[in-house]
């Protein structure tokens, strides 16, 4: 695995203005994430990490400092670009899974390969390629309504992994999971990281931030501790836990 | 993003919202069909009017009488309200008729009467028609002939009767050669006239043809006339023929100031067009007010989109967030409200093609020489129109959606 700098961040902050009223969130964040990490951010509510994962995510605008993305600088690029990089880059999983109901759970996975130049046939071959990975080729054609939380959970990973990005960014994807949901996701995600993904999961648990191999703790706008995990959880296929 | 896929986006979201997509789309459509029928009905009404022009060759000049120093339709208000114009006589036609130019003219007078026959009465409108009047305007007949200049000459007591005063005095006998009576004076039938139906809201059928000097001379004791038709033989000199009418009648009638004329003189091309300019300008007219429906619809058009795009606000902020860029967004919406006004403009434009047909079979079971007719550019209209109305008023809520940020987008679940 070669090591090259994915995500650098120098000096970031970001501040909202709401009626000349300024409220600050990030108070300068300084950390690189290399290609092939498997990194917690870790935080209370209100500590600003949702904001910071929004940010790098490309959803959402620094203040001020630098954020470049494979050695560019994120700042300078527009809308357009901006939406680029969502598809071709990155994979989001969120705790609310964000599934469209309507659509069906091959649907869902397509959905972001319908904004890059793939044909329908690649697209579905995709899907269902993926959705086999993640243990749910009997499920395809199921609404989202028709499925558990964790099997929505697992639609949205594959999902997050249909345009093969560099990074996937997990928001709190456990948190409306029961734990041996819980578990079988973030078996899903160490694999993918065994396998060579780069994710970055967003939490405030302590237990579910040390699946990880590093912790970027975050308080109030400030990184109080980046360290590598002495003790990590190791998830079993069947959702128990191995140490 | 290929255009297919952003169509077919477009069509599955208007899909699942059948019942609103429908009943938006028939709100639009009334506007539209209502275009379509107007003008269809405008081509119609124009044929219908123009068509009982048929009769007069378009080489006829008509001459008739009006009000001195008066608009065109203070003139007419005028004479509408009893004031009569007694100076256009006999001998008028006659001096028209030597122009080199004029090979045929007649003098009308009007009259109403009740005829007799038989112990059966009927009023009727008396035209005192001269007799070389077929040889101006057509003038069909079913029986008989018309009257002979040398009829009207000797005054004969002939007449000429419509098909619905054969039909109510003689039923299916024959009518020729028989006597009725107009003020106790007999009357022989010389001629019945075919079925004309009714124009300009008047009944073609119910008139009677009688020589007009005979009408002056021994029935109403005037010597004036109220109009005079001429046919001229070169057409290409038909508006020097006019004034040299003009001039004619002015030296006759003593006239110096052409405002001050107690005639005047038109051309059928000016009879055609005057008619063609009003039935333009009142279907225009209405068409301009049935644009308000389009616009009504357009409305509705906007409405919808806005109520779709809130509802739609995470799914949105979630295709934003896996990669779709505003402009995909702004084309899903738009497509779904050009979808929307071109399914109202077909829906539109097949009512409008029905009803018009519906109005163009009733009008004419209805006896009116009624046209059918769809012009190509009614439909363009109508289409182009809706399309139009779809981009301009679903670009706003497109747009809105375009630029809704993701991050709070997503929260609206």
């Amino acid at each position: 695995m070669s090591i090259t700098k994915l995500i650098q961040v120098e000096n970031l902050t970001k501040q909202y203005e709401n009626e000349e009223v300024v409220t600050k969130i990030l108070h300068g964040l300084t950390f690189d994430i290399e290609k092939g990490e498997f990194v917690s951010i870790m935080g209370p509510s209100g500590s600003g990490k949702s904001t910071l994962m929004h940010i790098l995510g490309f959803l959402d605008k620094l203040s001020t400092g630098v954020f470049s993305f494979e050695g560019r600088d994120v700042s300078q690029l527009n809308d357009d670009e901006l939406a680029d990089m969502r598809s071709k880059k990155i994979g989001f999983v969120f705790q609310a899974f964000n599934l469209l109901n309507r659509a069906s759970a091959l649907e869902n996975v397509m959905l972001p390969m319908l904004y890059t130049d793939a044909t329908k046939k690649e697209r579905t071959n995709r899907a269902k390629e993926l959705l086999t990975q993640v243990g749910l080729e009997h499920r395809m054609e199921h609404s989202p309504s028709q499925l558990s939380g964790g099997e929505k959970q697992r639609v949205a990973i594959a999902r997050a992994l249909v345009n093969n990005p560099q990074v996937i960014f997990a928001d709190e994807p456990t948190g409306n999971l029961d734990s041996k949901s819980g578990l079988q996701v973030m078996k899903i995600l160490q694999d993918l990281n065994e396998e060579g993904n780069t994710i970055i999961l967003v939490t405030h648990e302590k237990y579910t931030a040390e699946h990880a191999k590093r912790i970027l703790k975050i308080r109030d706008g400030l990184i109080v501790d980046d360290s590598l995990v002495t003790q990590r959880q190791l998830a079993g296929l069947n959702g128990e836990l191995t140490k | 993003m290929l255009l297919k896929d952003r169509v077919q986006l477009a069509y599955s979201a208007l899909i699942r919202q059948k019942l609103r997509s429908v009943l938006t789309m028939i709100a639009l459509s009334i506007g539209i069909a209502s275009v379509v029928i107007i003008i269809s009905a405008g081509k119609g009404l124009e044929g219908m009017v123009l068509s009982e022009l048929d009769i007069y060759n378009p080489n006829t000049l008509n001459i008739e009488v009006r009000i001195p120093g008066k608009g065109e339709q203070g003139s007419a208000t005028g004479m509408a309200s009893g004031i009569t114009i007694t100076t256009l006589k006999n001998s008028d036609m006659d001096e028209i008729g030597k122009h080199k130019n004029i090979d045929a003219v007649y003098a009308y007078v009007t009259s109403q009467a009740v005829i007799k026959y038989q112990g059966e009465n009927k009023t009727v409108i008396i035209f005192g028609y001269g007799a070389r009047a077929p040889e101006v305007e057509t003038i069909e007949l079913s029986e008989g002939r018309f009257y002979e200049p040398d009829e009207e000459n000797s005054l004969s007591q002939v007449i000429v009767i419509g098909s619905k005063v054969k039909d109510d005095l003689f039923g299916s006998d024959t009518a020729v050669d028989k006597s009725v009576y107009i003020n106790g004076k007999s009357f022989r039938v010389v001629g019945v006239l075919v079925e004309r139906g009714a124009s300009f809201g008047f009944d073609f059928d119910s008139l009677v043809y009688i020589p007009t000097l005979t009408l002056q001379k021994k029935m109403i004791g005037t010597d004036y006339v109220m109009g005079i038709n001429a046919r001229v033989t070169d057409m290409s000199h038909i508006d020097s023929t006019k004034e040299d009418v003009e001039i004619l009648l002015r030296d006759r009638h003593d006239i110096t100031d052409p405002d001050k004329d107690d005639f005047k003189v038109t051309t059928m091309d000016e009879i055609r067009g005057t008619l063609e300019t009003i039935v333009g300008g009142i279907t225009l007219l209405l068409v301009a007010l049935v644009c308000i429906s389009l616009i009504v619809g357009g409305v509705g058009i906007t409405n919808i989109m806005y109520v779709t795009v809130a509802e739609r606000t995470f799914e949105i902020g979630l295709r934003k967030s896996v990669g779709a860029k505003n402009k995909d967004i702004l084309w899903q919406f738009l497509i779904e409200a050009i979808i929307l006004t071109f399914g109202g403009g077909v829906i539109g434009v097949a009512l409008g093609f029905i009803i018009s047909y519906g109005v163009y079979y009733g009008a004419v079971g209805y006896g009116l020489n009624w046209t059918f007719e769809i012009p190509i550019y009614s439909i363009i209209l109508a289409l182009g129109f809706s399309a139009a109305v779809g981009l301009f008023f679903g670009l706003y809520p497109a747009k809105k959606a375009a630029n809704l940020n993701p991050i709070e987008a997503l929260r609206k679940e």
